[in-house]
């Protein structure tokens, strides 16, 4: 019989499916029938949903323009630094 | 002709072929920036991150052994860029040993009645987003790596060089963190609404 405090300890196992079959079942258990860790299972899953519809919708992050041509610029630096006056082409 | 693999630029790049070198920035540009902008949260910084990242692979790739692969060794070197330079700029975070502090509140209220599309306002995502940015340093870089760019707990634990369980640790932890903050707005916007917000 898990308590509270240990089914609170693997909330994240238990939202990420990774444990073994016979504590996801104690887990399920527990959460059905105890309103206070129900709660805590709820608005944990909720916050994970919540993230990543966040990011989803959010998207990519794009790389400010110019931002590529000072990288190459820096690295270009680093190769005369380290081979001698002879900045070979990048990209 | 098919593009090279990565191991193949990887090995041209140990053999001066700056070619190479040039089309592996090319292939990861992206994704390290958006990592490190995800984990320093301001497009100066993870630009800054971004020219570290690429310095030190630049210098350090003769000695890269292919024991993980690029991607993975990429990903470490900018996760340490960004820690450091969080750690340097020493952001009002809390640190991992604060972070023991209890994280779950009594009897939390149940604010999950509606589904997310219809929570995230705009205020909601900039509380969101302060949640994130007030994780202590250790616990966003795993935050980031798994919940956000949703990697293995595997490849995570790879990325930090952590094994697996102090990586589910952190996980649950930040999760906690960001939840309860959110808990906190859920549970102000039952009172009056505040006029401070919004601003971002």
């Amino acid at each position: 019989m898990l308590t509270c405090k240990e089914v609170l300890e693997s909330l994240s196992d238990y939202l990420d499916a990774d444990m073994k079959e016979d504590i996801v079942n104690e887990m399920k258990r527990h959460i059905g029938s105890c309103s206070d860790c129900r709660a805590e299972f709820d608005t944990l899953t909720m916050t994970i949903k919540l993230y990543k519809h966040e990011h989803a919708q959010s998207g990519p992050q794009v790389m400010p323009v110019g931002c590529h041509d000072r990288l190459v610029k820096v690295l270009e630096l680093e190769k005369m630094k380290s081979k001698g006056p002879q900045p070979p082409k990048m990209v | 002709m098919a593009a090279a693999t990565d191991e193949e630029l990887v090995r041209k790049s140990k053999e001066d072929d700056e070619r190479a070198f040039g089309e592996l920035v090319s292939r990861y540009e992206s994704k390290v920036y958006s990592l490190a902008l995800r984990m320093v949260r301001n497009p100066e910084d993870a630009e800054d991150v971004l020219q570290d990242t690429f310095l030190r692979a630049y210098r350090g790739i003769k000695s890269f052994q292919g024991a993980s692969t690029f991607s993975t060794w990429i990903y470490r070197i900018t996760a340490n860029s960004a820690l450091m330079r969080l750690r340097k700029k020493q952001l009002p975070t809390v640190s991992i040993d604060d972070a023991e502090e209890r994280e779950t509140p009594v009897n939390i209220a149940d604010w999950t009645p509606g589904p997310a599309e219809q929570l995230l306002s705009q205020e909601l995502q900039h509380e969101m987003d302060e949640a994130i940015g007030a994780l202590p340093p250790e616990f966003r870089q795993v935050f980031v790596l798994r919940d956000v760019e949703e990697m293995s707990n595997a490849e995570v634990a790879e990325i930090l060089d952590l094994s697996v369980a102090a990586v589910k640790s952190r996980l649950h932890r930040a999760r906690l963190k960001v939840r309860n903050r959110l808990a906190g707005y859920f549970s102000d916007n039952a009172k009056p609404k505040r006029s401070a917000m919004g601003a971002h």
